[in-house]
């Protein structure tokens, strides 16, 4: 049961790796606000189904869409303030949101809110059927992102990130898809905040403060941006450095800051992004595989 | 009460422009965002306590705090942050992360995580009317933050190694160009940046008359929201910032009272300042 | 293509199910290399008792996890020099969930299902240890917490317990000494923003309007705000009788401090966390005189069990004890006294036990009871600060004021 609930943990911080990832990896936009999306879907959930007894699938639902809509808010944003000045306002939308959270009475403020265990069609759903239905999400998650990189938002996206430009010139609306790439990213965090506040049981503001932001980011940047693979290999490798160094427990957190900072300056482009040493390895054996050149 | 609050809102304001000054040194020359600036805060703050404890003068353990973090930030740069400048800015963003988290518990180890004492005798006493109150420790603060400031802005204004600093500030390619030593420039930006950093966390150790591993939490972040506002890498409009936020907090703390956090209010105030102006409030030419 | 992504996904399958196979199927090999220098089999090879724990070792609440820890220690090592409890010693499986309720659920399920422990001490704060209750509670394993405040806790059900006052009590019994004993009829509160602060302001409003006080205003601040000037010269216009402070220590002191740099003269009443005695005093040294707090810990108390933990601990550690270091000592003796009075130690056993506790000496005062909910019943003792050391001031036993809520 421990692996289950370790693998849940993960699982749910790859999802968001994965939602991080659609903005700052594919369109380029820093966004350092993440967890406050993860929170709106969490929090969403929360009132849903522990204020009005709604169902697991239109709490999820809703959840992501709240957090889309308010994602296309951010992302509007994103049109008149741009890099460092960017990243810093995602930021401060965190601490705003977080903060908002910890005030409003309707938000359990303090208090923090509960949620029921969940349920599907009248049977408790344990850990196990949990983790399958983040399996579940990541795999759909997944073939979405795919999908996106292949057709002509992905294109249009990675081009945005390589040269704004250069992108305008060709005839493509980079505001339009700067925004999407917004309500996607932020659309799946909040299908993300939704699972965990059914797994949690209860949230408090301070679960989806800026440094929870930092360390999905980070999971992105470690594993690598703009891959698919990347963020969830990410994922696991931060998700899993707390749990696997609990026999050295007094030096968990600097072993943590350790790891970030030799990946940043031995492999800056993450362990399976362009260039480093696993996805030399993998072009080598398999030469013909490479999702480019389709 | 308005005239206690005037002298409130000063001296927090001047701790906020000590304390990012460091970073937007740091970002002006090298366009990162450093938040292990704030770990320099809180290591600034254990050697000034421990140098003070040996020497018993004030002076010695301010200069010595600041050529010492200042050492330890031209380290960070040569090993760390000089090979991720053609990175994506994200990279030495995470990095500057790992390196913040690394030294907070680093100082937890080395120290354990109870807050400690910074009892300093200082040669002055404080200012007792009948409508205002200023404790020694804040004209302290006051005072070594204007010293500092001044001295900066005379480095940077009036001598030749601070024109080189302005001209690769606004351009480092062009500058190299024109034969400024460009390895010189960054350097010494790092010894003030972390200098000023460290000093920064002395003082407030000595304010408040508590130091921590954890005490460069709050400086991590907000201080990012104080060089924003201030224009990014622009000292002067870091000032001005500073002392406004410490303003902005104070009397709506004062007289309305919290209806957010405190970080929160700087925070919605940056992001409706940026809709506006989103270059910052006092956005200098190369921002 | 497909196949690529294909090959992704089993790889990311595979990995996660390797992973929580492992952690199945390698339980004995688990336990013993979980790493704790605690868990060393005992050197007889006998029998021992498993006591699982968890605290915020690293991480912004560092202090108290590091205070928890210590008394954690100190209780296994007291248990087990006095011959262990039933012939068996306690064994300590302690995790750190850095301030964090994600880990604190990981580590509910290690410490229930590869540890196997009879019994946990929860050593950390509301959020996480509410977040955990539920875990405990379905494995059927007994929780103590030992100072969380959140009021949901011990309704996670029957086998969680709390050994320090639920929020509004002690707010109730802060009113009553504000009210009754220090005469205050205007009082401001200065209150952190969190479960902590609400839910004994929410007591305290309570009690000062039925006891015909006034509170004048309500202010709150962030855990870890250090800058209060702007607050306290709004309060100090207010001219309150008293300002009812619902700080920790690193943010009480400075309240302190900061009040006397500004000249200010009320009387102050704080409540428990501000006897984190280390941090309160490192700050102050004896700058801090007539300060009055409501707490479970008296100092005072001639108690032998009290004395004992007080000297032990400042032998041991070098500092004296606070307030979550005896709440945390106090929870593995009550587990001990279950496991004696049920004359088993299994997790069953254990929570039967908890029942029958009755007028239990503990440190932080003589235990009533548990009531249905599992909220413990005993006395708030109320201390006072003069030269520097923390003394007697008042304890609070009126039934209508220290009566936790129960299970109808």
């Amino acid at each position: 049961m421990y692996g289950i609930v370790v693998a849940i943990n993960v699982g749910i911080f790859a999802i968001l790796a994965l939602s991080v990832n659609i903005i700052t990896g594919y369109a380029g936009q820093p966004n350092l606000g993440q967890a406050s999306f993860f929170g709106i879907g969490a929090y969403t959930t929360a009132i849903l189904a522990g204020k009005y007894g709604v169902g697991f699938l239109p709490s999820l639902i809703i959840s992501g869409f709240i957090a889309g809509i308010v994602g296309l808010l951010l992302g509007l944003a994103s049109l008149r303030v741009r890099d460092d000045f960017l990243a810093i306002t995602t930021i401060g939308f965190n601490f705003v949101v977080v903060a908002i959270f910890q005030y409003v009475p309707f938000f359990g403020a303090s208090m923090g809110l509960s949620i029921p265990p969940l349920k599907l069609f009248g049977y408790p759903v344990g850990y196990v059927g949990l983790f399958i239905i983040i399996l579940l999400l990541m795999l759909l998650v997944i073939l979405f992102t795919k999908r996106m990189e292949r057709s002509w938002i992905g294109i249009a996206l990675v081009s945005i990130r390589n040269n704004e430009e250069a992108a305008e010139s060709l005839g493509i609306d980079t505001r339009k898809f700067k925004v999407i790439s917004f309500g996607i990213g932020t659309l799946i965090a909040g299908f993300a905040g939704s699972v965990y506040a059914y797994y949690m049981g209860f949230i408090m503001s301070y679960n989806f403060q800026f440094m929870t932001s930092i360390t999905i980011l980070s999971m992105a940047v470690v594993g690598g941006l703009g891959t698919i693979a990347g963020p969830i290999i990410g994922a696991i490798v931060l998700g899993l450095a707390p749990e696997i160094f609990r026999f050295v427990s007094d030096y968990r957190l600097l072993i943590y800051g350790a790891i970030l900072i030799l990946m940043m300056s031995f492999q800056p482009q993450g362990l399976v992004g362009d260039g480093s040493i696993f996805a030399n390895i993998v072009r080598k054996l398999r030469p013909k595989t490479s999702g480019v050149d389709q | 009460m308005f005239l206690q609050q005037l002298v409130n809102s000063i001296v927090i304001g001047s701790v906020y422009a000590l304390t990012a000054m460091g970073a937007t040194l740091v970002y002006g020359i090298l366009r990162v965002l450093d938040i292990a600036n704030a770990g320099a805060y809180a290591v600034g703050a254990y050697i000034g306590m421990a140098i003070y404890a040996l020497t018993g003068n004030l002076f010695v353990s301010l200069i010595a705090t600041l050529i010492i973090s200042g050492a330890i930030g031209i380290c960070l740069e040569k090993f760390i942050y000089l090979r991720l400048l053609d990175k994506p800015s994200i990279v030495p963003l995470i990095t500057s992360i790992g390196v913040f988290i690394f030294i907070e518990d680093l100082l937890r180890l080395l120290n354990g995580p109870y807050a400690k004492r910074f009892p300093a005798k200082l040669p002055f006493s404080g200012i007792q009317l009948s409508s205002v109150s200023i404790p020694a420790t804040w004209i302290l603060v006051m005072v070594v933050t204007a010293v500092l400031l001044f001295i900066l802005w005379y480095i940077l204004y009036h001598t030749r190694i601070g024109l080189a600093w302005r001209a690769t500030a606004q351009d480092m390619e062009t500058a190299k160009a024109m034969g400024v030593n460009i390895n010189l420039v960054v350097a010494l930006n790092f010894l003030l940046g972390y200098g000023f950093a460290a000093v920064a966390g002395s003082l407030i150790g000595i304010m408040y008359n508590s130091i921590s591993p954890t005490m460069g939490d709050t400086p991590a972040y907000k201080m990012l929201a104080i060089i924003v506002l201030g224009g990014l890498g622009n000292p002067v409009g870091t000032v001005l910032a500073a002392l406004i936020i410490g303003l902005v907090e104070t009397f709506l703390g004062g007289y309305i009272g919290f209806f957010l956090p405190r970080d929160a209010i700087a925070f919605v105030a940056l992001i409706i300042m940026l809709l506006i102006r989103p270059k910052g409030l006092f956005a200098s030419n190369n921002a | 293509m497909e196949k690529r992504l294909f090959s992704v996904i089993s790889l990311l399958l595979i990995a996660l199910m390797v992973m929580s196979g492992c952690s199945g199927n390698q339980q004995p090999q688990q336990t013993q290399s979980s790493g704790q220098q605690e868990q060393q089999p005992s050197p007889s090879g006998e029998e021992t008792i498993k006591i699982g724990f968890f605290a915020p070792v690293t991480g912004p609440a560092a202090a108290d996890g590091e205070s928890a820890l210590n008394s954690a220690k100190l209780a296994v090592e007291t248990i087990n020099n006095a011959g262990g409890i039933l012939g068996k010693k306690i064994e300590l499986v302690d995790y750190d969930d850095n301030f964090k309720a994600e880990q604190a659920v990981s580590i509910a399920q290690k410490l229930t299902t590869s540890d196997k422990v009879v019994a946990v001490v929860s050593g950390s704060y509301s959020n996480p240890t509410r977040a955990a209750a539920p875990v405990y509670q379905q494995a059927k394993i007994p929780m103590v917490s030992a100072y969380a405040e959140h009021p949901d806790i011990t309704k996670a059900g029957d086998y969680i317990f709390r050994q320090s006052f639920v929020g509004p009590i002690q707010g109730r019994a802060g009113a009553e000494v504000a009210v009754k004993k220090l005469g205050a009829k205007k009082i401001a509160v200065l209150q952190v923003d969190n479960d902590f602060g609400a839910s004994l302001v929410e007591g305290f409003k309570e009690r000062v309007a039925k006891l015909g006080g006034e509170v004048i205003s309500v202010d709150t601040f962030q855990l870890g705000e250090k800058e209060f000037t702007p607050l306290l010269t709004k309060i100090k216009n207010e001219n309150p009788d008293l300002i009812y402070m619902v700080a920790y220590a690193v943010e009480g002191s400075q309240i302190v401090r900061q009040m006397k740099q500004l000249n200010m003269t009320v009387q102050l009443l704080g409540t428990e966390g501000i006897d984190a005695t280390k941090e309160f005093f490192g700050v102050l040294g004896k700058d801090v005189e007539g300060l009055v707090f409501t707490t479970n810990l008296n100092r005072d108390d001639t108690r032998k069990v009290t004395q004992d933990y007080i000297k032990n601990y400042t032998e041991k550690y070098g500092f004296a004890p606070d307030m979550v270091g005896a709440s945390v000592y106090d929870s593995f003796m009550v587990l001990a006294e279950a496991i004696k009075l049920s004359g088993q130690a299994t997790p069953d056993a254990i929570k039967d036990g908890m029942y029958k506790i009755h007028d239990f000496d503990a440190v932080t005062g003589v235990i009533t009871s548990y009531n249905k909910l599992g909220e413990v019943i005993k006395p708030v003792q109320v201390q006072t600060v003069k030269n520097g050391e923390i003394h007697f001031f008042d304890e609070i036993t009126d039934m209508e004021i220290i009566a936790p809520p129960d299970i109808q």
